[in-house]
């Protein structure tokens, strides 16, 4: 999943990327910020939900 | 008037004539039609002029100048040929090597000052860190500044500005000429530089690279500690050593190639219309937000700290050793930042670069709206004004006032610091709570979020007024955001955040990952317990005070 989330944070890059091919300035806007919002979801949806999963306090290394 | 002799009336047209010498003395100059008294009272100098300037005599001069009228005259001025004496060219060629000393001296000095930098990062670190990852933290703050710079020197300044082209301000740098393109939607996409490995490949062994090289290198070495503090009482050195590495050999230098060294963002103006392309003046996300999101990768990386989390996920509190340090770090920063803002012009001297002024003062406005409004946050909140937070707060509204600086005025800078204040504190509670992501310094919230809300704020605030040699990023006119008139900043803003978080990020978590498969990232949970100091650097930073269980 950890790979998942890395692509899919470099896909929403490519959709704002993409904008450029655009001519209007509210359809770049548009797609920029759905590019922005599949990046976040690629790092904080996935990525760091990949993470947690193994997360030290659910292995028994933590104090409490 | 009969009674007035001839001498009287002498006397008096005397008088009445010297009259409006006197008073044009003390007003202003009516103006002069075009072309005429002005053509006649700036009458072109030639080198008969030159030749009767006085200049002080030996035995004058013998006898010291105590008042400081006689020194520096134009006796001073290098003349080509001695024989000729001093020409209008020789006068000539030192008022442009005097505008390009001024400017040089200010990149040096401010340069200097973002280097002093490094000294309030590493207080700031270590006083949030305990007691026994002390000497660790501190190890990590110097280090990176000298892994970092070799890095930079070897290749990161190369990529960086290798095709930056001539830098007026500093004389021009014309070897750093060479930019790898490529071409997408008929456009050129300026990737890296070729120019500069080594500072000496291609003619870079130069005055002017080498002042453009020491200022962009302490830059770079800001972005590089950033990422010390979201990792520190865990960060296994060696690993530490190698990821800074990289960060400044090629993480950092890229997003800053196309930001800053005539790469593709800055030319979103020119190439596709949008306002004057990615404008970041000293590095809201150059330097800060490529710090924060790398900071995150490597914070997701090594994991929270043993002891941050609960069992259930409830974040724990786990205190710094010494609030004063912290404190006495969060000034040296705020000191260091006057260089680091008004630095960015690379002169004093021509090209509006005197804005300095307007820059520096909204620098400060910026730290003091966010100290105020990240203390006024935390006292409703919590019901006291938290000290490191409010810490945090300062430092968020110089982040953030950091690429707007140079093209916002004073009220809209207090509203960037401001805004800044409020947003650390909530970016620090969602990281913590949300996330579960372990940040003891709050390196992600301060210099991402807060990074992030700078470039966005350009796109925003800038109100056109600035003037830096005519055009930016070759695009004319002035730099204008959404409030005052053009949406189009705003987007390439925009651009640049989804370049930040889409490739910077993916950038550092790939180096951040392969470093771990190869050497591990993160110190064994037996060092971390007994405190990075001794088994990774062999030594305590307070060895006569006895430590307390968990300190």
């Amino acid at each position: 999943m950890k790979i998942v989330g890395v692509l899919v944070a470099f896909f929403g890059f490519v959709v704002s990327f993409a904008s450029l091919a655009l001519s209007s300035t509210g359809g770049r806007f548009a797609v920029v910020l759905v590019g922005l919002a599949i990046t976040l979801f690629g790092i904080l949806g996935i990525l760091n939900s990949a993470h947690l999963k193994h997360a030290i306090w659910k292995t028994g290394a933590s104090k409490e | 008037m009969k009674n007035l002799g001839a001498p009287r009336i002498l006397l008096l047209l005397v008088a009445l004539f010297s009259l409006p010498p006197c008073c044009l003395a003390q007003t202003p100059a009516s103006p002069s039609a075009p072309g005429t008294s002005l053509a006649q009272s700036h009458k072109p100098i030639t080198d008969a002029d030159l030749a009767n300037v006085p200049v002080p005599s030996p035995d004058v001069r013998a006898k010291g100048d105590t008042d400081g009228s006689l020194t520096g005259n134009a006796g001073d001025i290098t003349v080509a040929d001695s024989k000729k004496g001093l020409t209008v060219g020789d006068l000539a060629n030192q008022v442009g090597q005097n505008k390009i000393a001024i400017n040089i001296v200010w990149t040096l000095i401010t340069g200097y000052l973002v280097m002093f930098m490094q000294l309030g990062f590493a207080l700031l670190e270590t006083g949030l860190a305990r007691a026994k990852n002390a000497n660790h933290t501190m190890m990590m703050n110097l280090v990176v500044y000298g892994v970092g710079m070799f890095a930079y020197w070897l290749c990161g300044f190369a990529i960086q500005m290798g095709g930056v082209g001539a830098v007026a301000n500093l004389g021009g740098t014309p070897a750093l000429n060479a930019e790898h393109i490529a071409t997408f939607f008929g456009k050129p996409f300026g990737l890296f530089g070729q120019h500069g490995f080594f500072l000496m490949h291609k003619g870079t062994y130069d005055v002017g690279v080498m002042v453009l090289f020491l200022f962009q290198m302490v830059f770079m070495d800001t972005g590089a500690t950033i990422p010390t503090g979201a990792a520190i009482e865990r960060w296994k050195f060696s690993s530490f050593v190698v990821t800074s590495f990289l960060f400044a050999a090629f993480t950092y230098p890229l997003f800053a190639n196309w930001a800053w060294g005539g790469g593709w963002l800055a030319n979103l103006g020119a190439n596709f219309g949008l306002g004057k392309g990615y404008v970041d003046f000293a590095g809201s996300g150059v330097v800060h937000a490529v710090g924060g999101v790398s900071a995150l990768a490597i914070a997701m990386i090594l994991g929270p700290r043993i002891g941050k989390f609960t069992r259930d996920g409830r974040p724990q509190a786990i205190l710094a050793h010494d609030m004063v340090i912290v404190i006495t770090g969060c000034l040296i920063l705020a000191f260091g930042w006057f260089g680091f803002n008004p630095g960015s012009t690379l002169g004093a001297s021509g090209s509006g670069n005197l804005r300095i002024g307007s820059i520096a003062v909204n620098t400060m406005l910026a730290s003091a709206g966010g100290l105020l409004s990240a203390m006024l946050y935390m006292w409703m909140v919590c019901g006291k004004p938290d000290v490191s937070m409010t810490g945090n707060g300062f430092l968020a509204g110089l982040v953030a006032i950091t690429a707007p600086c140079a093209f916002v005025n004073p009220i809209s800078a207090v509203l960037i610091g401001l805004i800044a204040g409020v947003l650390v504190c909530i970016s620090v509670a969602f990281v913590e709570r949300n996330l579960q992501v372990d940040d003891p310094v709050g390196a992600i919230s301060v210099h991402g979020a807060c990074g992030i809300w700078g470039v966005i704020s350009v796109g925003l605030f800038a109100d056109g007024t600035s003037n830096y040699g005519g055009a930016w990023n070759g695009v004319n006119g002035s730099v204008t955001g959404l409030f005052y008139g053009d949406a189009t900043q705003l987007l390439a803003q925009l651009m640049g955040v989804a370049t930040l978080l889409g490739v910077v990020f993916v950038l550092s978590f790939c180096f951040g990952a392969l470093v771990d498969l190869l050497m591990g990232q993160r110190a064994s949970a037996k060092s971390e317990l007994e405190g990075l100091d001794l088994p990774e650097m062999g030594s305590l930073a307070y060895p006569e005070f006895e430590m307390k269980s968990g300190n």
